[in-house]
């Protein structure tokens, strides 16, 4: 069945102890969009993010990935799909006991009955992609944070996704790099028509990457529209979001 | 099976009672324990990892498990020889130090200190791949954790520690042989001693007791590494729990296992 969406989710909830983390969530992203995920920390977006990766199993609703619901499905039954999205982690999640090339090929070795050279071409490609060249005998702990992430990225597009999801990608990084992460994103989006969730606290990489945005507070969607629209809202809550995050000063 | 109910930890209560926290983490190890057996029989193998931890369990173990060996059994022999000589024994004494590390001691301390060396490890490095979401990253790259971390170091166990195992019984019959000089027992009598007085199967035996130390070490290390939570303090706690648990456990089964395989001999 062809879908024009690649992520669609029916009334998530999530609950840990009872507590409820997301409180019936729908959302949606079509084949080839960025859609942006924001929300002050603990407004559940990390949590909705590792629910569509199906790295947590939600209390209820549905999580469909282009025709699947993975929501049923056992560990086993959800890894092929894994290898339709690729998933960039808050601190990039590199192995750290792997060199950068090792990192990026982890993939390609156990999925794709590749010969040697053709992996190497592939992980050099993924480099390039990212602008890190000559930096594959080196090991996570010898990077910068904003190499980090983009290892992350080019481990994450290594075995082609449709989709990349992006947990905080420019979080922990100055003005430059977080720049630059953003720029890698819509260049991945434009180039290779990757659908794109980003999600993170960042206003202003959010405004500049994503094609939608969808606003989360305390597990509940408040707003979802495209970045002007949000930016014009007038719903309070976002309104002092967006204030707190573009304020300059302390006002005393 | 909840294949994910290993790391996913967050169903438990926050608070359980002591019966509660003790039969989660008997389920768990269960189901990790029953999962690893599967990807054993039917998973790819990680021949590389597996290698890895061959020398880190087995080769990397050998100093130490010398040591305590050769030193435990200098004492042991130190102990029988200056009894048994008094009572004209001398003879004995090789029989008494072989006995006892093949059954006993030789099995117990390869145990214990592989679980301080390893299973401390083990759980310390899994732990802390599950706070960094490394274990969550395999999962996105559709690559069990189990298949690539647990299944190759229950090999590695499982091979290296009869070797193991055997390399103490060789240490402590040679600390042994130090200390018999002091009492005028010459190395042919203690020898000889031994080889009378140890069976082929108490040797036996004792490294069947390895190999369930083996299982009992890694899948408890394994567990609690997977199950951490939490920062550095949460790894800290998996890790002091890993080398508890695994060390009462051992000691539990050392004795169910002296009874199967010694108590009608």
């Amino acid at each position: 069945m062809n879908t024009p969406y690649a992520i669609r989710v029916h009334d998530l909830v999530y609950q840990v102890d009872g507590k409820p983390i997301l409180k019936g969530v729908p959302f949606h992203a079509c084949s080839g969009e960025i859609v942006g995920i924001m929300g002050a920390s603990g407004s559940g977006k990390t949590t909705l993010l590792k629910c569509i990766a199906g790295l947590l199993r939600p209390t209820s609703g549905e999580i469909w990935i282009e025709e699947i619901n993975i929501v049923p499905l056992s560990e086993r039954a959800k890894m092929p799909l894994r290898l339709r999205l690729g998933i960039v982690f808050q601190y990039a999640a590199l192995f750290d006991f792997l060199t950068v090339y090792e990192n990026i090929a982890f993939g390609l070795e156990r999925h794709r009955k590749l010969p040697r050279s053709a992996i190497d071409r592939v992980v050099q490609e993924r480099l390039a992609w990212v602008g890190l060249e000559g930096t594959e005998s080196l090991y996570p702990s010898q990077l910068s944070g904003g190499m980090r992430k983009r290892v992350g990225l080019a481990r994450a597009l290594a075995l082609d996704p449709r989709m990349v999801l992006f947990d905080e990608p420019t979080s922990g990084l100055d003005p430059a790099n977080a720049y630059q992460i953003d720029r890698l994103i819509r260049r991945l989006n434009r180039e290779l028509g990757l659908t794109a969730v980003v999600v993170s606290h960042d206003v202003n990489s959010l405004f500049r990457t994503t094609d939608r945005i969808v606003v989360l507070d305390e597990g509940q969607v408040v707003a979802e529209g495209t970045p002007e629209a949000i930016r014009q809202s007038d719903h309070p809550k976002i309104q002092a979001f967006l204030r707190m995050a573009s304020a300059e000063t302390l006002d005393e | 099976m909840r294949e994910e109910l290993i790391w996913l930890d967050d169903e438990a209560p926050r608070r359980p009672s002591a019966v509660q926290a003790a039969l989660a983490f008997l389920g768990a190890l269960a189901l990790l324990f029953l999962a690893t057996l599967r990807g054993l029989v039917w998973g790819r193998k990680e021949w590389r990892e597996t290698l890895h931890q061959m020398a880190f369990i087995g080769v990397t173990s050998v100093p130490i498990v010398v040591l305590t060996s050769a030193f435990t059994g200098a004492v042991i022999t130190l102990y029988s020889a200056s009894l048994l000589v008094r009572v004209g024994g001398a003879s004995f004494v090789g029989g008494a130090t072989g006995l006892a590390l093949a059954r006993e001691l030789a099995p117990i301390l390869t145990g214990i200190m592989v679980t301080a060396r390893c299973g401390s490890a083990i759980a310390a490095q899994l732990g802390t791949m599950k706070i960094t979401e490394q274990i969550d990253a395999l999962r996105a790259l559709a690559v069990s954790p189990i298949q690539y971390l647990v299944v190759p170091r229950l090999i590695a166990g499982l091979v290296m520690f009869p070797l193991l195992g055997t390399v103490a019984n060789l240490a402590g019959v040679l600390g042994g042989a130090v200390v018999t000089s002091a009492f005028d027992i010459g190395l042919s009598t203690y020898l000889r001693s031994i080889q009378l007085f140890v069976e082929p199967f108490d040797f036996l035996g004792g490294l069947i007791k390895t190999v369930a130390f083996a299982m009992i070490i890694i899948m408890v290390s394994c567990q609690q590494g997977l199950g951490a939570r939490g920062g550095a303090a949460g790894v800290g706690h998996a890790t002091m729990r890993a080398v508890v648990l695994s060390m009462v456990l051992v000691f539990a089964a050392n004795y169910f296992l002296a009874d199967a395989l010694f108590a009608k001999r």
